[in-house]
Order: C-alpha cells, then structure tokens, then sequence
C-alpha cells in the first residue's frame, strides 16, 4: 500500500533574478513495510523534498496523498492531525524540546497523541539497542549529537506512527551505531509494516534500504 | 500545562528574574494601593462608622462640616435613626503629652452615634466633662483619666474611653457633649443645636429651607483634600497598571520570541498550535499568579513592619481586583505574540 505520493511535485521560491527551483517535477512513491533512502548532495533539494512530502510546506506544484488520500489540499490543522498521528519526523536539527527531559519528550507525546503507543516492551528494547535507555533523565543540552539524534530516532518512532520521515538520522553517527539505527529502522518497516523515508548523504544506510533514489539539483531518480 | 511548567523548571534562572520583576511590580501597586487606602479611610473613618445614609445640612455651607451650622427651628423633632452633631476642629492639650490636633464631636447621648460607639478600653462619657478618643491618642501617650484642655478653653476633660478607627479628615476624633461643643463654639443660648444630622435610614424630613440633604458620597467628597488626594493615588495607580501592562507585555513578547524554534520543533511534530496558544497563556498566567502570591505575602509582611502612624490598609477585596487586573493585563499581553505561534512555519527554523 502507497503510504505517500508524490504526484508532481515542484517548489520554488523568489521571482525575478532571485527566482530558484529547488525541486522538479517530483514523483515518488512510499510503501508500507519498505525503507526508501533519499541520497543526494547538500543543497540538491533532500530536506524540501522531506519537508513537503510531510506538510511541513506546500508545493508549488503537484500534489501530495498520505495513504491515498490528498494531504496538500487539507486545511493546516487537519494537517497538523494527520502529522500527530501518522508521521513520525526526524529533523536534521532541533528535533527535540530543549527543556524535556529525554523521559519527557515521550511524555509530551503521552499527552498529545491519545492512540495505543509501541509495546512498551518492544520500546525499551529500542532505547537498549540504541543505548539511549541511560539518558531518559537528561536534557538535550547534556547529549551528544549522536545520542540527541538517537533520542529523536526514538520519539519518532514511540507513537507508533504508519510513516516516519527521518532528515540525515544519522549525521552524527559512527558506523557502528549507524548500523544500529539502520536495523531499528528497517525492523519497524518490515516487522510493523511501517513506510520508513529517509533522505540523506550517508551512503553507509544503502544496505538497509529496500529503495534508493538519487536527488540532484531537485531531480529525482532510483538508483 | 505539561509544557509550561516543564519549561519554567528548566529555565528557573529566566524566570525567576520574570517573576521577580512581576513581585515588584505587584509589591508597589499592593502598597501603593494599600497605602491610598488607608489614607483616603483616615478621611472617612468616622463617618463610615455612623453609616448615614443622608446628612442634612445648612444649604449655604458648601457641603463642610466646618461651615454647617443647623438652628433649633431647622429641622425640627428627630427620630432613632437621625443624630445631631456638633463638629469642629480643636487642639487637645495635656502638660505631659504632646499636643493633638483632632476633630471634636459633640453627640446627644439619646442618639443612635452615641449608643452604637463602642470603646476599646474605658467606657462612653456620661459627663459633659467626660470625653471619648481614638486610639491614636493612646499611641501618643495618653492614657484613661489623662484631663486635656481644648483649645484655649480652661475647661479640663478628662478621657474616659478609648475608641478604635474614629478619625475625621485624618484627624482623630474626640467625642463629647453637644453642650460642651457649643462652649467651645462659644454658641450662646438655645437657637445653634449643631452642624449637621446623619440620617441613618429613610428619607429625612426638615422644616426650614435652609437646610439641605446630602447624600453620604457628597459629604466625603467635600471633605477638605479629600477627592484631590484619591484623584492623585487614583492616577499614580492607573499610570503604574498601564506602565506595567506595557513592562509584562514586553517581557512575555520578547520571552515568546525567543521560544519560537521549540514552537516550530512542536509544530513540526504536529503538535497543535491551540495547545501552544494554551501552554503559553498558562505559563504567563503561572507567572504573575506566583509572582502576585509572593507580592502580597511581602506586601502583608511591610504592612507589619511599618510603624502605626503610617495609615496602610489592606482592602481585600481591592487587591484581589487589582490582582486580577494585572492577571487579565499579563492573560492579555501573553496573547499579543499569539498570532505569531500560530503562523510559524517550522521550515523558516527547522531549515529545508
């Protein structure tokens, strides 16, 4: 099943001599219990891709479908539900709330996302593989990059949501570890049935891929 | 809620400089208001005490007290809810204190002021030489059986009673005889009976169109300083809520600015922009909540400190409407910047 669409997808900004084309005339395709790798280059239009295939921003053309149904044309509060509720974001920076809490950045979606969470059991063994279950009294400020990109990889995937969204996961990352969340991430596709997109210059991910697409100056094409 | 208290526990060093800005903020208005009030009742004490309804007065003395003299033929027979008073200011002298200045009022002993005052020590006078005082002349020295002199009149009183807040345009109120308030006046014969009859309920009835009758308000206002000094405090407190209505928002602006990334981080997770809207109003409402709370505890504790003299009064149910003034001020200001949280794009921070 198509838990993303991308139908046509461009955007761009400015007009006149400051006129740029990020992306052209995307067309992509997430399926349920698949990993799909974005790789490209800084600046060939990964994280717009990313940003819109998520709501974060409209595109200037085409259109996006979450699960079939149109996303691009949904008010921004509807939107912001479905994003509460199906998509799981992983940001390149800022990804979690300065002053929470590793144990309360969970907490936080506890309180706003009211459906059934990952079994908790299945939970606590992420947070063991990614060796974050340690931290959960820590504040961001008090991490690594690797382990803040660790706890994010977490809180994404703690509501359990059918898509998750991940911008350069694994920037911050040793190999060993990158191979840790490359296996958490391709377990979720494949054992829960989850659409899993990450866009990304870290080739070392290919492995766990199930599709690889190359984005260059807002092109996109498999690999 | 979640998100504001866990930002504030975060963050204590930054708000605590903002609650320690909302205390003394919250400090000055709670004292400067408790401060007006107190002097504005110093006015009034003994007036608010007969509780009249309506005071009649000679139509010519421009609503004073001072000037208001009231003839036998003026207002005829009294009933239980009026009383007659004789009103003037003296100078209460006694060799071994300092001297006085206070307001005297002459009362008929079968008249409802008279009956209904009630001393803290000693008891009513039942003598025209006999006198009843405030309390403030106990703070200054005098004691039961003390024998003063008013004004340049040789006739020695001596105070039997003490009576707690009876002052009169600040000064404190010496009760005695209407006889004892003519001599003073130097009122010969039967004709002058007083200056003015408080109506304790009902409409009066006066037989001479000389007389005319005031409502109570009328009567303070005219109180000499009176409607200038609450117009003065009432400003200053006006200038001060406005100051600080600008001060707080300012503050919650600037403070919601700075918070703008995590909101955008919120927003990216799809975290809804009414619960955002929600958690800021509840921090700024936490914020000048405690700040207030801690205002008012300092505020209870100057009021102890300060020496008796100074005429300081907490009207609680006046601070509790100044505080929830300042707390709609500080709910409102918090929404200012509301537009901006709900018009964030999490792209312009989150980049992409």
């Amino acid at each position: 099943m198509e838990a993303i669409t991308l139908n046509g997808v461009s955007k761009d900004f400015g007009s006149g001599t400051s006129y740029v084309k990020v992306l052209h005339d995307i067309n992509f395709k997430a399926q349920t219990g698949e990993v799909d790798l974005v790789i490209g280059p800084s600046g060939s239009g990964k994280s717009t891709f990313l940003t819109i295939a998520g709501g974060l921003q409209s595109p200037s053309s085409g259109e996006v479908l979450i699960n079939g149904s149109p996303f691009t044309s949904e008010t921004r509060r509807q939107q912001e539900a479905i994003r509460l509720s199906k998509i799981g974001f992983v940001l390149q920076t800022y990804s979690l709330v300065p002053y929470l809490t590793v144990q309360d950045q969970f907490k936080l979606v506890d309180i706003f996302v009211k459906k059934n969470h990952i079994e908790k059991e299945r939970f606590n063994q992420i947070l063991k593989d990614l060796q974050i279950d340690n931290l959960m009294t820590k504040y961001p400020s008090q991490l690594s990059g690797g382990q803040n990109q660790r706890v994010a990889i977490a809180r994404a995937i703690y509501p359990d949501p059918e898509i998750i969204l991940a911008d350069e996961p694994t920037a911050a990352l040793d190999t060993a570890r990158v191979k840790e969340v490359g296996k958490i991430m391709a377990n979720f596709a494949h054992e829960k049935g989850k659409a899993i997109v990450i866009v990304t210059h870290d080739q070392r991910l290919s492995e766990f891929a199930d599709h690889q697409y190359e984005i260059l100056d807002g092109r996109m094409r498999p690999v | 809620m979640f998100l504001a208290v866990k930002e504030m526990q975060h963050e204590k060093f930054r708000y605590g400089l903002i609650i320690a800005m909302i205390v003394l903020i919250g400090y000055l208005i709670y004292v400067l208001t408790s401060l007006a009030i107190g002097l504005a009742r110093q006015n009034t004490l003994a007036i608010d005490s007969w509780e009249p309804k309506t005071v009649l007065m000679n139509r010519d003395a421009n609503i004073s007290l001072d000037q208001s003299i009231l003839q036998k033929d003026d207002v005829g027979h009294l009933n239980k809810s009026q009383a007659l008073i004789g009103q003037m200011a003296v100078i209460a002298k006694e060799s071994n204190r300092q001297n006085e200045s206070a307001r005297f009022i002459g009362l008929s002993k079968s008249q409802f002021i008279y009956q209904e005052l009630k001393t803290t020590s000693g008891h009513l006078p039942t003598k025209t030489n006999q006198i009843v005082v405030d309390d403030k002349f106990k703070d200054d020295g005098y004691r039961l059986k003390d024998r003063v002199v008013l004004n340049s009149d040789n006739t020695k009183f001596q105070i039997v009673g003490f009576l707690h807040d009876q002052r009169l345009n600040v000064a404190p109120v010496i009760y005695g005889s209407l006889s004892t308030w003519k001599a003073l006046k130097g009122y010969r014969g039967n004709q002058i009976i007083g200056s003015a009859v408080m109506n304790k309920a009902g409409s009066p009835t006066y037989k001479h169109k000389a007389v005319k009758k005031y409502t109570k308000s009328q009567l303070v206002n005219k109180l000499p300083g009176y409607s200038a000094q609450n117009m003065t405090f009432g400003f200053m407190i006006g200038f001060l809520m406005a100051i600080s209505l600008v001060v707080i928002a300012v503050f919650l602006y600037i403070l919601t600015m700075q918070k703008l990334p995590n909101y955008a981080v919120l927003r990216a997770q799809g975290i809804p922009s009414s619960m955002l809207v929600k958690a800021t109003v509840y921090q700024s409402l936490l914020i000048v909540v405690i700040g207030l709370v801690i205002s008012g505890v300092i505020t209870w504790g100057t009021g102890k400190l300060l020496p008796l003299g100074v005429p300081i009064y907490f009207d609680i149910p006046v601070l509790l409407a100044v505080s929830a003034g300042l707390i709609i001020i500080s709910v409102l200001a918090a929404l200012i910047p509301v537009r901006r949280i709900i018009t964030i794009d999490p792209v312009t921070v989150i980049g992409g």
